[in-house]
């Protein structure tokens, strides 16, 4: 019992006294003026949608993924957004491993709050086909380092990473109207989500001695404050959320004073988090536009890559299938920067996408790699597209059945072209923007070789 | 000495420092960080290696765990009260127990009530690895001396080093720029805590954050940044 009590993190009363008095004077231990907010910086990940913010010492951590679902029976016009919270436990001494305790789940549902009832995101665009195939958006935020005032810190990751999420373009066509085709980064740009307005989150403190507020608490204020409120309104002044669980009273002129200071300070954070936005989006823009040289290939990299991958690569990017047969699969669209056609036909692959990112084999490369085709993933992929176009998927095995008889002889062509093809080397992070003209190409040279490999076997 | 070479330089665990038979027979006293094994003194801890005459070793580092050391002067939170002893949190491993007798003048009649919360500057008397710490509020004679509960002002925490550059002498600067305009007075625990007060908030304020980011600051840096901050409140 005596252990467990070194290492949990205290208050002294020293501290408790001093900064209640600080306060009624107006001043609070960093410096800071009781309404000033503490430095935002916003960074994004490699991938799209994903986004880091530093509040002071709080970081927020904040990933946006897709999938495509069955729509719920009672809006089956409308994508569905949910909101996933997880509170590490290297964040703060009082974090626990495992299931989400009260903090998180309501952390969870202001944000999830202030984006669905505000229809923020418009959900109408995320539906594929009425009833049977919508866009399911997931935002998942990771608590990181608690230096206090989660909410609007994790507010703010969650919409720039919703801001900086692409996802892949889907055409529905086919004799009944019912055939969905989802195309990979590489043959159409992934599409951003429409978004209507962003509804930022301001935390007031409120101490026990009416009228002493402060917004973006530290730590330290939280461990003191009698009570919070949380605001979540937008540039237009519209309100979005209100939360206040609990905690010391206030009169509703209190209140309406904060709405006003919060409807400031909404319009600065509006204007800081598209900044970063924008900054990011110009940077990929001329990634886009830069060209790289191909690095020497890697063969010894290439020897252990797992093959699974590699089967991947010989799908064509196109993948069809009947809605409802296709939804039991789930075929996620989490895609990120593989320049390949990452089409998965089940969920779990995603891991395997990172390392088969850093392949960007062109066509004469990857008959040699198909060689160990992971007979397993075959299986499923074809199970899983059981009702449409199983001559397609034979064409496939074919091709890759033979090649691995030619492998031996396909590996010492493989060594002759160093130049064109491997780049395993190349970083998950690098990828993602790099994309050329060759890449455009790409897609056809590779059915082409495809052609010609299965006539010259 | 054999060790010239490595005082005051970087050293890594492994690093052998010391060869006894090699030196002529006089005893030294090694302190945390190094080990004996025989005749060799090696590093256990990462950090600097540092020595004060006659015949003193050791191994510094600045982290933001406490490891307790005897006859540290370090700041505790009283966390609850036994019949025996008071349990005090000193940031270590282990909670501290610092008996209830002792204080100067400390008999069975006048036991003193600390709330839990409260800080207080005690010194370490037993530190031994695995076990709870044993604390005292007076010093080896004795006598107060200081030590005891400290009322008002505000407390952060920091890392040991930036304890031990605070404690150093000549004065730290940016404790000495400070003090020759503003008038404070501060209690650092070697255990990585701090305890600023004065007579207006405002001055508590601009001293502890002022602390608070000196660590990687130089000499003359941390004078630059304490007039710069000095300026701007007066």
């Amino acid at each position: 019992m005596e252990q467990r009590l070194g290492n949990t993190w205290r208050m002294t009363v020293n501290e408790r006294k001093f900064i209640e008095s600080a306060l009624l004077s107006g001043l609070r231990i960093d410096g800071r003026d009781p309404y000033d907010y503490r430095t935002l910086s916003v960074k994004f990940g490699s991938e799209d949608g994903s986004a880091e913010v530093h509040l002071g010492q709080t970081r927020v951590l904040a990933y946006v993924t897709s999938q495509l679902v069955q729509p719920y029976r009672d809006r089956p016009n409308e994508g569905t957004l949910s909101v996933y919270t997880e509170f590490s436990p290297m964040a703060d001494p009082s974090f626990e491993p495992g299931r989400p305790g009260e903090t998180a789940v309501e952390l969870g549902r202001v944000i999830d709050r202030g984006l669905r009832e505000s229809m923020a995101i418009d959900t109408e665009s995320l539906c594929i086909l009425s009833g049977k195939l919508v866009w399911a958006i997931r935002i998942d935020l990771h608590i990181v380092d608690h230096g206090g005032n989660l909410i609007d810190a994790a507010n703010v990751a969650a919409l720039a990473a919703l801001l900086t999420f692409r996802r892949p373009e889907c055409t529905v066509g086919g004799e009944n109207g019912e055939e969905v085709v989802i195309h990979p980064p590489e043959a159409r740009e992934p599409l951003p989500l429409t978004i209507h307005h962003l509804p930022i989150a301001v935390t007031f403190a409120l101490f026990d001695d009416e009228g002493t507020l402060v917004i973006d608490p530290t730590h330290l204020e939280e461990a003191v404050m009698g009570g919070r409120m949380t605001a979540t309104l937008n540039t237009n002044g519209d309100v979005c959320a209100i939360q206040k669980a609990g905690g010391v009273a206030v009169p509703p002129s209190v209140i309406r004073h904060c709405l006003r200071i919060a409807a400031t300070k909404a319009g600065d954070m509006t204007s800081k988090i598209k900044e970063a936005v924008d900054a990011y989006n110009r940077d990929r823009a001329l990634q886009k536009i830069k060209r790289h040289p191909f690095p020497a290939s890697v063969n010894a990299r290439l020897a252990g890559t797992h093959m699974g991958e590699k089967q991947k690569k010989s799908e064509p990017p196109i993948h069809k299938g009947d809605g409802l047969k296709q939804m039991a699969v789930g075929i996620s669209s989490h895609i990120t920067k593989d320049r390949e056609c990452k089409m998965q036909s089940t969920r779990g692959n995603s891991h395997i996408d990172g390392i088969s990112n850093s392949f960007v084999g062109t066509p004469s490369s990857w008959d040699p790699y198909s060689k160990g085709v992971d007979t397993e993933l075959l299986k499923l992929s074809l199970a899983s597209q059981a009702s449409s176009k199983p001559s397609e998927k034979q064409e496939e095995v074919q091709p890759d059945t033979r090649s691995f008889e030619a492998k031996p002889q396909a590996v010492p062509e493989e060594t002759k072209e160093p130049s064109r093809a491997i780049q395993p080397a190349r970083s998950h992070t690098q990828s993602k923007g790099e994309r050329t003209l060759l890449d455009a190409v790409k897609p056809k040279n590779k059915r082409k070789k495809k052609a010609s490999t299965m006539d010259g076997r | 000495m054999e060790t010239p070479g490595f005082i005051d330089q970087p050293v890594v665990p492994g690093d052998v420092v010391m060869d006894l038979s090699k030196m002529s027979n006089q005893t030294i006293k090694i302190g945390g960080g190094l080990r004996q094994d025989s005749d060799l003194i090696s590093v256990v801890k990462a950090g600097k290696l540092r020595f004060s005459k006659p015949n003193k070793y050791w191994v510094e580092t600045s982290q933001k765990r406490y490891v307790p050391c005897v006859e540290d002067a370090i700041l505790g939170i009283v966390v609850d009260t036994r019949a025996d002893n008071f349990l005090i949190d000193i940031k270590g491993p282990a909670i501290g127990f610092l008996p209830v007798l002792a204080f100067e003048g400390g008999s069975r009649r006048n036991i003193p009530k600390f709330e839990p919360g409260t800080l207080i500057y005690v010194r370490v008397v037993k530190a031994n690895p695995g076990t709870n710490p044993e604390l005292s509020c007076t010093d080896a004679s004795g006598r107060a001396a200081e030590f005891g509960p400290l009322k008002e002002g505000f407390m952060f925490e920091c890392t040991t080093g930036l304890s031990r550059m605070l404690l150093s002498s000549p004065t730290c600067p940016v404790l000495e720029e400070f003090g020759k305009k503003l008038s404070f007075e501060i209690a650092v625990g070697l255990n990585g805590r701090v305890w600023v007060n004065a007579a207006s908030p405002s001055t508590i304020i601009v001293v502890s954050n002022a602390i608070m980011k000196s660590e990687s600051l130089s000499g003359t840096q941390q004078r630059i940044m304490a007039q710069k901050l000095l300026e701007r409140i007066q």
